[in-house]
Order: structure tokens, then C-alpha cells, then sequence
């Protein structure tokens, strides 16, 4: 491969050098050091296209590995460089040319190929993680086994049942709705997806959930296996376009952001191009949807009993899809006692599984949302990302607090089910 | 450099604190300014004056070249280390020292981003004026170090109006303990002296600064103009008014072109020539009336529409997009060059013609977005610094600019120091009696010539003066 195709070449030169965003990388907060920050490493993905450093150069590596791609500053690049864009290339460049070691290269494997890619596996893995949970046999894994007892704990099976193909409106009705229910959300946060149907039927939408999914792709696409996220791409979007123009709810930021991408993924891809545009299109993320459609049908007050709310962020929503307001409006109208977290759009660290790849850095990056969180004087935190809220969770476990996280979605479903929605809808 | 040498500074900065990998120190190798590069030999970044003075002892001890560095943003290539040696960053001193709100004063460390000193003062009514549009990265050491400015210097004054105190790490590896919040200096103002030496007296490691009081009443205005001579005469006018803005700031249709199509687009007419970004501030009657002055001023040089901003939220964006320019400009090529010129403000309209006629006889590309109540231009010329011959062609047209000004009695550097981009051209404004006094000065914070060295005196008098010395 040619040095110039290791790195989005054409990508790197928007970059003026002015550093305006530095004091928003996560990795440059941690350490003040300028490969760590975004001018840096774009400094770097330069330097490999134009034959100055190797590609195979360990800092390189681990300069990219150290990021966590959370995009907060492409949300200040007046120059308007698409980092995350950049940082995917990037990996998957750098995939061509280093040899992982052979342990690393199996869990890439089994993790990217095997269970991100087929119902049966990843329902599998998550019996197999809540047993070693359980019993306490995550001990004998080492590394990946402390990382494990950190999360919450992997719900039951029970609790892991697929959503139904199909869920009728509950109220009068406005439309129909495509829902991704995603991977880890399904395993992780079924309640979550209960939630997400509770109230898109709640406001009036059939909703549709496309049976044999997997999964979006996200995942393999910010940790450079950009093939295997182009494969993910298509099978999504033949899956989803057997719901016309539906529109297509996401409830978790990651895939949503990476989904409203599919015409820059496959922008190469004579077949597809249009279609992934077109899908693109119809991404939508649930607070944007349920902003847009109903934003006054959880004014019931049921929201203020759980507390005083305060929400944060999801890098891949404020940074990824420019989705802010939407959230905090839905709240707002919800009655909710609220309060703002200070830095709200700055990572939390969680970066998909970076948490688990990179334990440490992960939990470096926390401390300072969690004392942010603290200062606000909030009992909930609200999320819309699954990937936050168990860095949330299992943050609060570790530091002993007894603050609880939701999703969005389930605190709009517990006003819309209180028996004064019920009387109003 | 030797290991043993590399290894005692690790003992005394930690693992954190030392960089050393080819790879990375790569990124060091230039600042804002991309055009000139050298890879440094290593970067250290201490946490503390004590580790920075324990390394500076080092590095004399081992006669090694020192260049500091805040978040390399600087425009004149101050933080490139030309001569190779060390780098020695301030990005991990970040730490708000004290805050005395009564006595309207903070100390800080070095390494904190001017923009966090504001938002950590701002609950108690009080601000950092200095507001360079670099803010959100730049570091009160970087901006010491260049006595900066920003568009609200011009009723609040440069970066060196608001330093009272340094805690400086000299050449040697002493500390010179300077910090005292009082207003007056007694005895010879080395304070002063330090602010805008451009890293070549050592490395400040703790700044005491000034606060200032959240004016009652702020007002913004955006005039708009269908020809840029005639912003450039409405600030001549406001300036021979005697009319006191806190800021007067021009964007031409390049630059507006460049931040409309950024995330800071900040509403700014498309189809304007130019916009003039107008701020007033004090108590509101006297705010009301300098508006209605500046508005009358523009409405007779021809400005087609005077919109005040209506809410706090309004202004920020109008702001953020101003300071969002230079960056923005980065969609119209791969580089910038950014020249600081001052003219005298009675000239605004002619030297401001002059680099765009520069600028087009030398096939560029400029667009024009300045300071324009301290008379400060930023011409900004657009290129690939992959092409050779764009770059000669950008370095003439900055050198012409800096001669067409000088001729008309203005200068070559408001705010971004001369660093190696301006060093030739010193001679223009300075005979080499001043240039060796100067050099006279350094001797005595830096007899060795290894605080930044290569930067600022013109190449021909540092020779002369180093054969001067020589025993004869
Ligand atoms: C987008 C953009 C907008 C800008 N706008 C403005 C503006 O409006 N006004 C303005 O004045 N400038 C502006 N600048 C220029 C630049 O931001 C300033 O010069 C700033 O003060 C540099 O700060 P820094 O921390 O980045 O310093 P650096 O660039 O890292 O260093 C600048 C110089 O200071 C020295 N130095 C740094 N820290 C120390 C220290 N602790 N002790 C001693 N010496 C030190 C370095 O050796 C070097 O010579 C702008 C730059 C950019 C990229």
C-alpha cells in the first residue's frame, strides 16, 4: 500500500494548524502533550501520507490507539476537518500494515467477526459475561476479567428477549416508525429498547423493529475494521428498507451518528452509494423524533418524583449529530427538576470499548465528569447512549454513590404511563 | 543528546513529563505558523517551577538550547526550535493559584488557557480582558511571552497592561521571584520588560494578572458594508471622533465567506463587502450614546444596515465567529499566513488597498479581517506550503507589506511578535544601534544565547556582536 492511502491524505490537509482544538481533547486534558491532541495526531496521519514517519512506528500506533474518537473537536474546527472521519481511516490503515499479536488479533476476531455479527453469539457472550460476573470467575481473565466485574452487572436472559417485529400505535394514530434495537443495547439495556417502543407506540407511532438485525457497524468502523463495518452497512440497509421511508429511531447516539454516515462509508460504492444515502436520510435519534412530534405529551409531573435530572452529552450525539437542544427541551417540558452538568459535551470516557480496551485512560477521563456530576448536586443522570450509561454505572459503583443513570427514554416512559397521561392522551 | 542526560531528566519530571520518541516529537516541530519546521531533540513538560527550574539547571549545566512552549499557537514561529535543543512546554501548569477578588487579582500557572481564567472568574463579576481570538487554546505564558493582544484591547490595552507579577525560571535554572500583585513597580520594571521578550529572557512558570470588573452594560453592532474602504473609513472617523468602542473589528467578504460555511457561522451577510464589528461597554447612558454616535458614523460612510445584537446568546455568536476566522480560513487552503502589521488608523483605507494589490500582483489569495481600532491588519494570504514557489511567492508579499506600511509610518507587529517569520525585516523599523542595545538586554537575562535562540534579532547583528566579544 502506498503511504498515502494509510490516512484520508486529502482529509488532513483542511487542518490550518491553529489549535483551537486542543483544550477539548480528552487525551490532551490528560496529559498536555501535543500528539495526543487532535493538530497533533493529524500532524501525524501527514506525516505518514507524505513519507516522513512509518506507518509501523509504535507511537504512531499508539497515539491513534489512545484516542477515543469521541469527535468533540470537530465541534470546534473552524476549518471544519472531519476527525472522526479521519481517526477510522487511520486505524483501518494501520490494520493493513502492523501485525498484531496473536491474542490480540483472536479477540479482534472473535469480537468483530463472530459475536458483532450474529444474534445467537452475542446473546451467547452475554450469558457467558453474566455468569462469570455471578460467580466471580472473571477473575481468573485477567485484565478483560477486572474490566468485566467493573460493569453493571449483565441482565438476565429474561430481561435479553427480543423486541416483538411489530408494536401497534397506543394512541391515536400519526404514523409508522423503523427502530433499530442494536447490539449491546438489546444484551445490555433491554429496558432501555422497552422504554423506546413504550413511548414512540405512547405518541402514536406503529412501531417496527426489523427481526433478523444485528448490528450497525459502529463498533468495527471506530476501531478501523471499515470492511466489516461496509458489510454491517448494506445488510442494515436492505434490513431497514422494508419500511419505505420510515423514519429509522435510533435510541443510542453511537449508531445513530455512524448510520446518518453510511453515504460518506460507501461513497465508493457504485451499487450502494445511493441507497446508503437515502437511508442516511432517515436516521433519526428518538429525542429528535419525539422532539419533532410530540414534544408536549409527557407533561404529566411523574418525571419530578425521581428526582433532581441532570443530562449529559453523548459525544456522539452533541458532537457526532449536532443534537443539543432536543433532550434538554423534552425535559424541560416533562416537568423535569433539571439542572446543567458543567462541560456536558465532554467525553466520559466510555468511547465504545475503549473502556474495556484501555481501563485506565477510561477511568482518567471519568474522574472529571464524575466530580462535574457531583458539583451539580443532581440525584439522575440522564444518558442517551448505551455505551455512556454503563460508564455511568459502573462509575457511580466504584465511587459508592448512590446516584442512578436513565435513558432519555425511560424517563419520558415513566411520565407518558402516569395515570394523568393517560387522562390528557 | 546523551542518555545519561535524557535519563536524569526523567528522574526529575517522571515518565509524563518527558518526551522523546522521534514520532512524537515530530508534532513539536512547528507552531501555528507550519511554514518553518525543526524537529526538537526532546520536550519536556514539567508540572511545577520547582521540576522546571531542576531541569533548566540540567540543560545549563549540558549548554543546551531551551525554546518554551504554551499550545503553539503562536503566528511567528516563536515556539519552533530553529536550533534544535529542547522544547520545554507549559501545557501540564495549568493550575489557578488564587483568586482575590477584592483585590482584583489572580495568579496562575503559566500553562493555563487564557479563555479557563475567565470562566473561573466570572461567577464573582470579573473578567480577563485580555481576549486574543486564539483564547480558547492559547496560554497566558504564550501570550506574555508576546505581549498579545485581542479585539478588546482596544480600550483595554495589551497582554503587558495586565501582567502585575511573573515567577520567572532563568537560562541558569534560578528563580526569579517577581510576583507581587501591586500596580507600581519600584525600581527597574522587569515585569515589564519580561512581557513580550518572546521566551528569550527564560521561562515564566507563574503569572499574577489583573482583573477586571464585568462592564454593567455591553452592546454589540454589526454594521454592514458593501465596500470595504468605506468600514475602513468609519473607523478612521470613530477614531477622530474620539469615540471609545472596547472593540472595532473589520471581516471582509473572503473572510465572511470562510466563517459562514464553519460551525461558527455567525449570520454575517454573504453578500456583504465587509462587516464592522462594533462593542460597547460601560454604564448605559454612556453606552447608549457611543452607540448612537458610532451608528450615525456608519450610516454616512454607507453602511446599508446596523443590526444590535438582542441577547447575551447573540453577541457570543457574532464573537465566535470573528474569532473563528483565521481557522475558518482553513477551507480555503491548506495554510495560512497571517501578517500583523500596524498603520496609522488615518491610512486605514490606502495601506489596507495595498496588500490586496500586493496580494494580486503576486497571484495570491488574501482576505482581510483585523483589528481595525488599534490600526492592527491581519492580512491573511492563503497557500499550499507543498507548492515552492507559492511559499516564496507568500514570503515576498509579506515582506513587501511590512515595507509598504513601515514607509507610511506604521510597524510590523501588533501582537504576534517576530519570532523567525519577522526577524529580517527588525531592520526595517530598527538602526543597528537599537538592535545591539537590545541584544544588550538579552546578554543580561541570557548571556549564552540558549533561551530561544535564532529569533528576533536580525541574523547580521547577533554575528557582530558575538565577533565583538571576541577577545581581541
Ligand atoms: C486562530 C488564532 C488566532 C490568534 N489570534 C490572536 C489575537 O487575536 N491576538 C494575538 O495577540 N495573537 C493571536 N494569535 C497568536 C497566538 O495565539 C498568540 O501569540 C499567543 O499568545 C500564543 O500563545 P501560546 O500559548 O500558543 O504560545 P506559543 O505559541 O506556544 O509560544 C509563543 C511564544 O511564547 C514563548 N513562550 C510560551 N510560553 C512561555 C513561557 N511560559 N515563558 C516564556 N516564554 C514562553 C514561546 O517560546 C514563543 O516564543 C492567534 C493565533 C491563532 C492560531
Amino acid at each position: 500500500m502506498q503511504p498515502a492511502e494509510l490516512v484520508d491524505y486529502a482529509k488532513t490537509l483542511d487542518c490550518i494548524h491553529c489549535g483551537l482544538c486542543l483544550r477539548t481533547c480528552p487525551t490532551y486534558r490528560l496529559t498536555g502533550a501535543e500528539p495526543s491532541s487532535p493538530r497533533g495526531r493529524i500532524y501525524l496521519m501527514r506525516a505518514v501520507a507524505e513519507g516522513q514517519l512509518e506507518a509501523s512506528d509504535a507511537t504512531y500506533r499508539g497515539e491513534l490507539d489512545f484516542c477515543l474518537a469521541c469527535r468533540h473537536c470537530e465541534s470546534v474546527c473552524p476549518a471544519g476537518v472531519r476527525f472522526g472521519e479521519m481517526i477510522e481511516s487511520a486505524r483501518a490503515g494501520l490494520s493493513a500494515v502492523q501485525h498484531r499479536p496473536v491474542l490480540a488479533r483472536l479477540a479482534r476476531w472473535f469480537g468483530f467477526e463472530l459475536v458483532l455479527r450474529s444474534r445467537w453469539w452475542l446473546s451467547a457472550s452475554a450469558s457467558a459475561m453474566r455468569f462469570a460476573q455471578r460467580t466471580g470467575m472473571a477473575r481468573l481473565l485477567g485484565r478483560w476479567g477486572e474490566a468485566l466485574l467493573a460493569m453493571p452487572l449483565v441482565p438476565p436472559r429474561s430481561e435479553r428477549a427480543p423486541l416483538a417485529a411489530t408494536h401497534g400505535a397506543r394512541a391515536p394514530r400519526r404514523g409508522s416508525v423503523a427502530m433499530l434495537e442494536g447490539c449491546a443495547m438489546r444484551e445490555l439495556y433491554g429496558r432501555v429498547n422497552r422504554a423506546t417502543v413504550q413511548v414512540l407506540t405512547g405518541i402514536g407511532f406503529d412501531t417496527h423493529v426489523p427481526a433478523e438485525h444485528v448490528c450497525c457497524g459502529a463498533l468495527h468502523a471506530h476501531n478501523g475494521e471499515l470492511d466489516a463495518a461496509r458489510d454491517l452497512a448494506r445488510a442494515t440497509i436492505a434490513a431497514f428498507e422494508a419500511f419505505g421511508d420510515d423514519a429509522i429511531v435510533t435510541n443510542s447516539a453511537g449508531c445513530g451518528a455512524h448510520m446518518k454516515g453510511y453515504g460518506q462509508l460507501l461513497r465508493d460504492d457504485a451499487r450502494w452509494r445511493e441507497r446508503a444515502q437515502r437511508f442516511s436520510r432517515r436516521v433519526v435519534d428518538f429525542s429528535e423524533f419525539v422532539a419533532a412530534h410530540a414534544p408536549t405529551a409527557f407533561s404529566t409531573g411523574a418525571v419530578r418524583e425521581l428526582g433532581t435530572l441532570t443530562y449529559d452529552d453523548p459525544c456522539h450525539l452533541c458532537h457526532g449529530q449536532q443534537v443539543r437542544a432536543q433532550p434538554r427541551t423534552l425535559l424541560e417540558l416533562a416537568g423535569a427538576r433539571r439542572v446543567e452538568l458543567a462541560d456536558a459535551e465532554a467525553c466520559c470516557g466510555s468511547a465504545g470499548i475503549y473502556s474495556l480496551l484501555r481501563p485506565a485512560d477510561s477511568r482518567a477521563v471519568f474522574e472529571g465528569k464524575l466530580a462535574a456530576f457531583e458539583a451539580s448536586g443532581a440525584d439522575v443522570l440522564v444518558t442517551a447512549n448505551p455505551g455512556c450509561h454503563m460508564q455511568w454505572e459502573s462509575g457511580f459503583k466504584r465511587a459508592g454513590s448512590r446516584a442512578r443513570v436513565l435513558h432519555l427514554a425511560e424517563v419520558l416512559a415513566c411520565a407518558l404511563d402516569a395515570p394523568a397521561a393517560r387522562r390528557d392522551g | 543528546m546523551r542518555a545519561e542526560v535524557v535519563h536524569e531528566l526523567r528522574e526529575i519530571l517522571g515518565r509524563a513529563g518527558l518526551i522523546s520518541e522521534p514520532g512524537r516529537l515530530l508534532t513539536y516541530e512547528c507552531d501555528g505558523l507550519a511554514l518553518l519546521h525543526e524537529r526538537p531533540e526532546l520536550v519536556l513538560l514539567p508540572r511545577t517551577t520547582d521540576e522546571c527550574a531542576r531541569a533548566l539547571r540540567v540543560l545549563h549545566r549540558e549548554k543546551i538550547a531551551v525554546v518554551g512552549r504554551g499550545a503553539g499557537t503562536g503566528l511567528s514561529g516563536g515556539a519552533t526550535p530553529v536550533k534544535g535543543g529542547v522544547v520545554l512546554g507549559t501545557a501540564r501548569m495549568r493550575d489557578v493559584l488564587e483568586i482575590n477578588a477584592v483585590d482584583r487579582y489572580a495568579r496562575v500557572q503559566a500553562g493555563l488557557v487564557n479563555v479557563d481564567l475567565t470562566l473561573a472568574v466570572e461567577e464573582l463579576g470579573l473578567f480577563y480582558a485580555p481576549d486574543p481570538s486564539s483564547q480558547h487554546a492559547c496560554t497566558l505564558g504564550g501570550n506574555a511571552a508576546e505581549n498579545s493582544g485581542g479585539p478588546h484591547c482596544f480600550k483595554h490595552g495589551s497582554t503587558t497592561r495586565h501582567v502585575l507579577g511573573l515567577v520567572i525560571v532563568r537560562d541558569d535554572g534560578s528563580v526569579l521571584d517577581l510576583s507581587r500583585p501591586a500596580v507600581d513597580p519600584v525600581g527597574y520594571d522587569l515585569v515589564g520588560l519580561f512581557v513580550g521578550s518572546e521566551g528569550m529572557f527564560g521561562i515564566a512558570t507563574e503569572i499574577t494578572v489583573k482583573l477586571t470588573p464585568t462592564p454593567a452594560v455591553t452592546e454589540t453592532l454589526l454594521a454592514i458594508f458593501t465596500d470595504l474602504d468605506a468600514a475602513c473609513d468609519s473607523v478612521s472617523d470613530a477614531i477622530a471622533a474620539r469615540l471609545e468602542p472596547s472593540a472595532l473589528e473589520i471581516l471582509d467578504k473572503l473572510t465572511i465567506e470562510a466563517v459562514e460555511a464553519s460551525v461558527f457561522a455567525a449570520g454575517y451577510p454573504k453578500q456583504a463587502e465587509a462587516v464592522l464589528l462594533i462593542e460597547v461597554e460601560g454604564a448605559e447612558a454612556e453606552v447608549e450614546m457611543t452607540l448612537a454616535e458610532l451608528s450615525r458614523i456608519v450610516k454616512q460612510r454607507g453602511a446599508i444596515d446596523v443590526r444590535r445584537a438582542r441577547s447575551a446568546a447573540e453577541r457570543k455568536k457574532l464573537w465566535a465567529g470573528r474569532k473563528g476566522a483565521f481557522g475558518a480560513m482553513g477551507r480555503i487552503a491548506p495554510d495560512l499566513y497571517v501578517a500583523d502589521v500596524v498603520v496609522p488608523r488615518t491610512k486605514l483605507r490606502e495601506l489596507v488597498a495595498a496588500t490586496t494589490r500586493i496580494a494580486r500582483e503576486k497571484r495570491l489569495k488574501l482576505a482581510n479581517v483585523f483589528h481595525a481600532g488599534d490600526g492592527n491588519l491581519h492580512p491573511n494570504i492563503s497557500y499550499d506550503r507543498r507548492d515552492a514557489d507559492e511559499v516564496a511567492r507568500v514570503l515576498r508579499a509579506g515582506e513587501e507589506i511590512m515595507r509598504v506600511v513601515v514607509a507610511a509610518g506604521g510597524s510590523l507587529s501588533g501582537e504576534h511578535g517576530i519570532g523567525i517569520e519577522k526577524q529580517a525585516a527588525m531592520s526595517l523599523v530598527f538602526g543597528d544601534d537599537d538592535l545591539r542595545a537590545m541584544c544588550r538586554v538579552r546578554d543580561a537575562w541570557d548571556p549564552e544565547h540558549r533561551m530561544n535562540p535564532g529569533k528576533l534579532i536580525p541574523v547580521h547583528v547577533c554575528r557582530e556582536m558575538r565577533n565583538a566579544e571576541r577577545p581581541r
